[in-house]
Formats: structure tokens, C-alpha cells, sequence
């Protein structure tokens, strides 16, 4: 577990239909301490998918720089773990296969590394599915494994594009129920990006409001945990901060 | 019961016991019809044989050894251009498929010498190598090459980046990703490929054994016409039709199930 620091980032990309600049990102800097959830929340289009990206190291930024620890950024890493969106399950691999990706590539053997990948998949609740292939699971079980994967391969920081929001709404609680659940078991360092206002808050120790490329501001969530929607729902102070969060999303 | 639902229950029932007989009950009405048209004597025998002549032409080439070995020559060419032409086109595919320098210098090239179909080679060819294996092997291998090249290059882009990324940041270097994830990912289209190359480079190779052949089934085709034997003409017909269903059923179709389709990358 390290710390994330992104100092002065910006993206400006060219888009080359429109022979123009667009600039994407814009002098951003955030810090994400050890063990520390933060949400990046912002409207459509605002550059929440890719400051992800530059902090995976997809894609190069303009300007600035991106610290996990002490190591700059330069290209993509087993330090960073990502979920993805669209899951990005390896089709042709079992789910347990899948989720002992990450040590495989690390030379583990297969002994220790399916050790390693039930361990995770029992985490996810995914035990029973671990013969299966990706396209034999629902959309929720599918990401579980894509969390369980960014997890068994052990990152300093665990980085989340927008991970539950292609599932149907009562799963995504359960999911993101979980992943309190597992966040506060093994304390990762979480940057995770949502436009879903209630997300972000639910989740996060902080969030961050992005507009335009820019911060707009910076929220602490100081909400007790465990956190359970069934619960929070009632609560005056995650209505509050839901709301807080809100008026500034839609100020942005 | 009604007689013709209990015939149909008892024809699923042999059906899933024996899936081959599936395969065979479409050519009833085929083979029926031709018995038909032949026993009508429309046609003179000796233009139109019978089924029961083909059969008997069959007992009879096979006794004295002759479609054996014709075909044991046209399949093992056959596998001999495959092998050839998968060892040199699917690495060639990949590099295309990954490098855009490889794909800039090479897709061009490419493009143009597929269009240069097999037999458009053969004058050429027959100036160069004279009528023999070279000229035929040139030929099977050329055929069998262009459809696995371009698939596989087609197979290799469409491969999400989502998962090239996806397995960088778990750790996989570069020659680790393309044998977990771009291989794998291409592997329905390549299967494409080969099955379009294994169709032509087939057609292709009887062609070639009726110009330049000394044996084979295409040679055992040509000869017949040298011969005036219509019988063994259709015979070599029908012998072509059943090697390509079972290159096709046995080999081709399972390693498609096993692959694409159990991983959802292919509808079934
Ligand atoms: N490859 C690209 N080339 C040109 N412009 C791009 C490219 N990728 C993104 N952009 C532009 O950069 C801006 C930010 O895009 P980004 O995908 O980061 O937004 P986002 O906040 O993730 O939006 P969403 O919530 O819709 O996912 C948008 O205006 C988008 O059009
Ligand atoms: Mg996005």
C-alpha cells in the first residue's frame, strides 16, 4: 500500500476531425494518502476517465506528474490495479484463471497462485464460480471478478473507472456494499471515479468534484463505517453530504 | 400416437445417438433424385451414371488401390500447404496485426498479391518450376497463405484495448501478451482464416493436380476425362465434397467449439 500524488496534471488532446485542441484535463492536483478511499465525481465529459488513464499510465500527460510512493509514473504497472468498466475479463480464461492473472505474470506458481485466487474469489463471494468463463456470468459477477483480479495482484493503489455503473441498480449496492466491506478488511489506497453522487459519497473518505478539468472542490466524507445502504438511506448526514456534493456537480 | 410424430421422435432419437446420420438424411432427396433421373434413361449411362455405378467405380478403384493413394497424395499436399502456410501466416499476421510499421509496409503488398489468385500463378509457375510438387506445393501454400494472413491481422485488431491494458497493469510484458491475450483473442478469426484457406488452398490443389498432376484426386479427375469415364469423374466429385465435411465437422468445427464459441466470442 503507497500513497498516490498527481501534481499539476493536464491532458490537452487533438482532435483531429476538428483540427482543434481540446484540453481535457487542466493543472489538477489531488492527493490520495495511504489506505485513503477518494471518489472523483463530475459531469460528463468533465476528464474523470482520463486522469484515471494518465494515473494507469495509458496515456501520457501534457504536463505535470504522477507519484505512487516516491516511483513516478511512466507507463502502466502491477503497482496500479485497475477495474475497468467494461470489466475487461480475459474471455478465454476461467474466472479463477482470471483472478490468478496478476501473480501468474509475477512468476508465481500454479499452486501458490490458485491458492492465492480462491482466497480472492471467496472474498468476492465468487467461490462457486471460479470454473466458469467470464461469459457465463451476470454483468455483477463479472466485475466482482474484475475487483477480485486487481486485487490478488496485491497494488499500492487500486484505481476504479465507473466500475458498477453498466449493472442494474440493486446489484450495484450489493457491490458497492462490498467493496466498503473489503476496502475497510484490507484498507486499500482507492481512486475511484463515478458521476453517481450517492457513489462517490457512499464510498469515499473524500470526494473530489471535477468540472471542466478542473478541482472544483473537495469534500470530506466523515461518515462512520461500516457503511450499509440500508442504513445510510435514513441518515441526515449522508443526506447532507449527498446534497452538498450535488449542488456542486450541478454548479459545475 | 400419430405414425408420423412417433417416426420423427424415433428419428430424433437415432439422430442424437448417432449425430453423422444427421449429416447424411439431407442427401437423401439429392441422391434420390439423381437415381431417379438416371434409371429414367433420359441421359445415355455412359453421360450419366447411376448411383450404383459410382458405388461399384468405387469397389473398384479402391480395389485395385488407385484412389488410396490418389488421395492419401492429395491430402497429404493439402496438409502439407496448411502447415506451410499457417507457420508462415500467423506470425506474419500477428507482426502485421501489432507493429504499424509492419502494417504500413506490408498490408499494401499484401492486398495486391492476394488478388493474384492461385491459378493466375500457374503459367508462371509451370515456365519457372515445370510441371511437378514445386509448382503444385507453390501454389497450395500461396492459397492457403493470403486468408490466414488477413484474418489473423483482422483478429489482432479486434482484440479490446481494454485488454491489452487490462493485462499490462497486472504485469504481463509484451511477449507474455501475445500469447495470453492476443493469441487467444484471435484465435476465432484465424480459425476463419484457416478454414477460407483450407477451402481455397482444396480448390485450389485439385485444379493444380489436373494441369500439372501425376496423381491425385484432381489427376484421377482429368484422367478420366482422358479416358471418357464419366463414372469416375463423379466419383471424384463426390469424393472432394466428402473430404471437405469431414476436414470441416472433425477437425475444424470441434476446435471451434472448444475455443470462440465457449469463451461467448462467437455466437453459436
Ligand atoms: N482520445 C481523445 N481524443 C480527443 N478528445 C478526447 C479523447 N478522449 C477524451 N476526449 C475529450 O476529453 C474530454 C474528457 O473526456 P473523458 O473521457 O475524460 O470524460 P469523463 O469525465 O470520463 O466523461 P464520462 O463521464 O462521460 O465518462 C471530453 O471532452 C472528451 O471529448
Ligand atoms: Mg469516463
Amino acid at each position: 500500500m503507497k500513497s498516490l500524488a498527481i501534481r499539476n496534471l493536464s491532458k490537452t488532446y487533438f482532435d483531429a476531425y476538428a483540427g482543434a485542441h481540446v484540453d481535457a484535463v487542466r493543472d489538477v492536483s489531488l492527493e490520495v494518502p495511504e489506505g485513503e478511499f477518494v471518489s472523483i465525481v463530475g459531469p460528463s465529459g468533465c476528464g474523470k476517465t482520463t486522469i484515471l488513464n494518465m494515473v494507469a499510465g495509458f496515456i501520457a500527460p501534457s504536463s505535470g506528474e504522477i507519484l505512487v510512493g516516491d516511483h513516478a509514473v511512466a507507463g502502466p504497472g502491477p503497482d496500479r490495479g485497475v477495474v475497468f468498466q467494461s470489466f475487461a475479463l480475459f474471455p478465454w480464461k476461467t474466472v479463477l484463471e482470471n483472478v490468478a492473472f496478476g501473480p501468474k505474470m509475477r512468476g508465481v506458481g500454479k499452486p501458490e497462485r490458485e491458492r492465492i485466487a480462491r482466497e480472492f474469489l471467496s472474498l468476492a463471494g465468487l467461490s462457486h464460480a471460479a470454473e466458469r468463463y467470464p461469459n457465463e456470468l451476470s454483468g455483477g459477477m463479472q466485475q466482482r471478478v474484475g475487483v477480485a483480479r486487481a486485487l490478488a495482484n496485491e497494488p499500492d493503489v487500486l484505481l476504479m473507472d465507473e466500475p458498477f455503473a453498466s449493472v442494474d441498480a440493486q446489484t450495484r449496492m450489493t457491490l458497492q456494499e462490498e467493496l466498503t466491506r473489503i476496502w475497510q478488511e484490507r484498507r486499500s489506497t482507492v481512486l475511484f471515479i463515478t458521476h453517481d453522487v450517492p457513489e462517490a459519497v457512499f464510498l469515499a473518505n473524500r470526494v473530489v468534484v471535477l468540472s471542466k478539468g478542473r478541482v472544483l472542490e473537495e469534500v470530506d466524507i466523515p461518515l462512520p463505517r461500516p457503511r450499509r445502504w440500508d442504513a445510510l438511506v435514513e441518515s441526515d448526514d449522508f443526506k447532507a453530504l449527498a446534497n452538498q456534493v450535488l449542488q456542486l456537480v450541478r454548479s459545475a | 400416437m400419430n405414425p408420423a410424430l412417433q417416426a420423427w421422435s424415433l428419428y430424433a432419437r437415432a439422430t442424437k445417438r448417432w449425430p453423422a446420420l444427421a449429416a447424411l438424411v439431407p442427401f437423401i432427396p439429392v441422391v434420390a433424385l439423381w437415381w431417379i433421373v438416371a434409371a429414367a434413361g433420359v441421359f445415355p449411362r455412359a453421360f450419366f451414371p447411376s448411383p450404383p455405378d459410382v458405388v461399384r467405380s468405387f469397389a473398384d478403384l479402391v480395389y485395385k488401390g488407385i484412389l488410396p493413394e490418389y488421395l492419401e497424395d492429395s491430402v497429404a499436399r493439402l496438409a502439407v500447404g496448411a502447415a506451410a502456410g499457417m507457420a508462415i501466416g500467423i506470425p506474419l499476421g500477428l507482426l502485421v496485426g501489432l507493429s504499424r510499421k509492419a502494417h504500413a509496409a506490408l498490408w499494401p503488398p499484401l492486398l495486391f498479391f492476394q488478388a493474384i489468385g492461385d491459378i493466375a500463378w500457374l503459367p508462371i509457375l509451370l515456365i519457372w518450376f515445370g510441371f511437378g510438387l514445386a509448382t503444385m506445393t507453390f501454389v497450395i501454400v500461396y492459397t492457403v497463405l493470403f486468408p490466414v494472413v488477413l484474418n489473423t491481422v483482422l483478429g489482432v485488431r479486434s482484440v479490446p484495448v481494454e485488454l491489452h491494458r487490462a493485462a499490462l497493469s497486472l504485469g504481463a510484458s509484451k511477449p507474455r501478451i501475445l500469447w495470453e491475450v492476443v493469441l487467444p483473442g484471435a484465435l476465432p478469426n484465424i480459425i476463419t482464416g484457416l478454414r477460407n484457406g483450407l477451402g481455397y488452398g482444396w480448390r485450389a490443389l485439385i485444379a493444380a493436380e489436373m494441369i500439372v498432376g501425376t496423381s491425385g484426386v484432381g489427376f484421377l479427375m482429368f484422367d478420366a476425362r482422358r479416358a471418357g469415364s464419366v463414372v469416375e469423374i463423379v466419383l471424384g466429385m463426390i469424393v472432394l465434397g466428402l473430404l471437405w465435411y469431414i476436414v470441416d465437422a472433425w477437425v475444424l468445427a470441434p476446435i471451434e467449439r472448444a475455443t470462440g464459441q465457449r469463451w461467448g466470442l462467437v455466437t453459436r
